[in-house]
């Protein structure tokens, strides 16, 4: 039987090698190049200005330990522009930082899934070569990983401006706004509330509603931590206040956090952490915090395979 | 080879069937268009090809026998949803970068060539593009994958008729240069006999009727005589549609293939392909492909709707 | 958008109302044009894909009307190259033509006096037409069964 026309299709049959990760970054930037511009720039702009503030704080504060006598008319002047001015900005600043995890979970978190699945887009995504499974972990990954990276740096950069208030304001490194600003777990904070974002876009299918549902759920876990955090396997007890880390008057940088204190055989017994504890505290919720964006991603991924549309 | 397989396939939301009970082989190399009303099943039945949504019961297999939704079989399959969904802010040549980036087989010089050729400039911003030119770069993407199997989801609904003319086109040439098969859902009846080779009628959620089109037009057709011996007749053949009027009546049936003697009275005239299908589209709780795998003598169990 | 006309002489139309299925237009009308001269042994069909860009169809019907040339022996495909005329078909001479038209002018006068109209005559016509090939094809069949009960025996 003679052959009626047909042109050969070409090269099908060998199999082309599987897509690159690193085409993944370019996708993920392409797609959410807002969120990876924005970010940057607006923690650019802050850093700056903390660099800026940081000085001047540095500076008075310098300048106020340095005056002598204490209750001259100039080092009064000099106590209230550090705890009077330059406080006040420091305890917005504080503030804000506290926020700063959530605003980024629900800016660059939520929308990360949500948006394709809102505007329908998802239909092509996740029908591409590449797999949707592959691809969103990719974006929810590089995303991650960006956004921890910058966090933990601001983080540090937030640290040096805030130390000189420490001894001034009676706080120390571990007390509850102060701890979630430094080391590790302002960016496991961070980490988290973007997985939540993540993960809740996906549930949730809307960008909107998942960014307020972020909030909310981040907020129970932030402020619900607050009062679990003493009991991190960390704490000392001990019936001889003598060797406490702890000097009376105004507390400073290394006083310890008093738990409980009770009577019992006769001895007098203290519970407290030193703060020489700060770093396994620091590593105890980084830990959890971890294990929870962890087990978030696996949920998102889990969630992909099986809800799409 | 089957670039698409079925067995009882079924999609449930809630307490409603989108898709109960769909059994059907496509053949490689052909036009399957899959036809039925809105909410019938045909985008659920589309998105499980692709593996956007899980069946709840059943199975389903691609490109002989791979899994839906795997990497390998997305690789060989391309899909355009229903409003050819872009990404609005990303211009044309963005587009194609990024499909090139989330596939492993992409011939970047021929979607530009295309485009150019439609006149759709590539630096424009993908929702700034008319519909039809949306559609078309939407299929220039799919194409561009040079995949085994092309899946359009009512792809003509938002183009105007000249629009309309240049995608089937587009798709036509593609099958006849690359054999690609084609799985297309459509309302247009009236053009279907010109480019289909494979019919699946879809119809509250349940498949009416699947097969090659040369053997249903050559297993059905229609006999028309006296409207008072239509009732007798009727009931020594599979017929599918009943239109009567006080004198005359036409009987829609299903033969075996072979040409039967029509009782005298009576004529028989060769069916097309809209009419059947419009038939089949009415009725109620009618047989699908008589192949011998496939029972589906469905009694009046009502899908929930 | 410009198309090719390719090489060949001829090109296809459709006419979707005939009720025709479109493969077998395709068919007439290479025996049409072969009839008329348009087309002869040598000259190369339209290519698959110019018919299927020209006319929107599935590219399975064109291969199932150059199929069915093929099998009346009327062309043949080459690979890699296109489809080929291949014979001609019996072209009816003028004096012949003119005598087959008078008779039916005859036929025609005497339908015309039995009372019926352009459509009654078109009508019987058509379904003569249709009884005389059925069985003409009869006859090809039984004389090639029994051909072969021949050729078993």
């Amino acid at each position: 039987m003679t052959v009626l026309t047909m042109p050969a299709r070409p090269g099908h049959d060998t199999a082309p090698p599987p897509v690159p990760w690193r085409r993944m970054v370019w996708v993920t930037w392409r797609q959410h190049r807002a969120t990876m511009i924005s970010v940057p720039a607006v923690l650019g702009a802050l850093a700056l200005f903390l660099l800026f503030a940081g000085l001047k704080v540095h500076h008075d504060y310098a300048a106020l330990t340095a005056c002598h006598p204490q209750g001259s008319v100039a080092c009064e002047a000099l106590n209230r522009t550090f705890n009077g001015t330059d406080w006040s900005m420091g305890n917005v600043l504080n503030i804000l930082m506290q926020l700063l995890p959530v605003l980024l979970g629900m800016f660059a978190g939520a929308p990360l899934l949500a948006r394709d699945l809102e505007a329908g887009t998802f239909r092509y995504a996740w029908t591409q070569g590449v797999g949707r499974v592959r691809l969103t972990i990719a974006k929810f990954a590089i995303l991650a990983v960006v956004i921890t990276v910058l966090a933990w740096a601001f983080s540090q950069l937030f640290t040096w401006f805030f130390e000189p208030f420490l001894p001034q304001e009676n706080l120390n490194v571990l007390s509850a706004t102060v701890f979630d600003t430094r080391g590790i777990v302002f960016a496991a904070w961070t980490l988290a509330a973007f997985c939540i974002g993540a993960f809740l876009g996906m549930l949730l299918r809307r960008v909107i509603p998942a960014m307020a549902v972020t909030l909310g759920v981040y907020l129970v876990l932030a402020l619900g931590i607050w009062p679990l955090r003493k009991h991190y396997p960390v704490a000392v007890v001990t019936d001889n206040p003598g060797s406490i880390p702890f000097t009376s008057g105004p507390s400073t940088p290394n006083s310890p956090w008093f738990l409980s204190s009770w009577t019992s055989g006769g001895k007098y017994w203290t519970k407290y952490i030193p703060v020489s504890r700060f770093w396994p505290m620091q590593f105890i919720e980084a830990g959890w915090l971890l294990a929870l964006s962890l087990l978030l991603l696996v949920g998102t991924v889990w969630l992909v395979r099986r809800r799409a549309a | 080879m089957n670039v698409i397989e079925t067995s009882g396939l079924g999609k449930r939301y809630g307490k409603a069937w989108a898709l109960h009970d769909c059994t059907l082989t496509v053949p490689e190399g052909c036009l399957a268009a899959l036809v039925g009303p809105n909410g019938s099943g045909k985008s659920t039945l589309m998105n499980m090809a692709v593996g956007l949504t899980l069946p709840t019961e059943g199975t389903a297999t691609v490109l002989d026998g791979q899994v839906i939704g795997t990497p390998v079989a997305l690789d060989d399959i391309a899909f355009m949803a229903q409003d050819a969904p872009v990404y609005k802010n990303m211009s044309v040549a963005d587009m194609l970068h990024l499909t090139r980036n989330l596939n492993r087989r992409f011939d970047g010089p021929f979607a530009r060539a295309r485009l150019t050729d439609l006149g759709i400039p590539l630096k424009k911003k993908s929702g700034k593009l008319s519909g039809g030119q949306q559609a078309q770069v939407a299929l220039t993407l799919a194409l561009a994958r040079r995949p085994r199997l092309l899946i359009l989801d009512e792809p003509l609904s938002a183009l105007d008729p000249l629009a309309r003319q240049d995608f089937m086109a587009t798709v036509m040439t593609t099958m006849a240069d690359e054999g690609t098969s084609v799985l297309l859902s459509s309302h247009a009846l009236a053009d279907l006999e010109r480019v289909a080779d494979y019919l699946i009628v879809l119809g509250g959620g349940q498949l009416r009727i699947a097969g090659e089109v040369e053997d249903l037009l050559a297993t059905h057709r229609v006999l028309t005589g006296p409207a008072a011996q239509a009732d007798r007749y009727a009931s020594q053949l599979s017929v599918v549609q009943v239109k009567r009027a006080a004198a005359q009546a036409h009987l829609l049936v299903r033969t075996s293939g072979t040409d039967d003697p029509v009782l005298p009275g009576w004529e028989a005239h060769p069916v097309s392909l809209e009419e059947l299908t419009l038939a089949y589209l009415r009725a109620p709780q009618a047989e699908a492909d008589p192949k011998p795998a496939n029972t589906n003598h469905s009694e009046p169990t009502e899908a929930a709707r | 958008m410009t198309i090719d006309k390719g090489s060949s002489p001829i090109e296809f139309r459709l006419d979707p109302s005939s009720g025709v299925p479109t493969y077998l237009q395709l068919v007439q009308q290479v025996e049409h044009a072969l009839r008329l001269g348009y087309l002869e042994p040598g000259d190369q069909l339209p290519k698959v894909r110019d018919v299927v860009a020209n006319l929107t169809i599935n590219p399975n019907t064109v291969l199932k009307a150059y199929k069915e040339l093929e099998t009346k022996g009327l062309a043949s495909g080459r690979p890699g190259q296109g489809t080929f005329v291949t014979a001609t078909l019996n072209q009816v001479t003028l004096p012949e033509l003119s005598g087959l038209r008078r008779s039916m002018l005859g036929w025609l006068g005497s339908a015309d006096e039995a009372g019926l109209d352009e459509d009654g005559m078109v009508a019987l016509f058509t379904s003569v037409l249709r009884d005389f090939f059925k069985r003409r094809e009869g006859a090809a069949h039984a004389s090639a069964k029994d051909s072969e009960a021949e050729g078993v025996a």
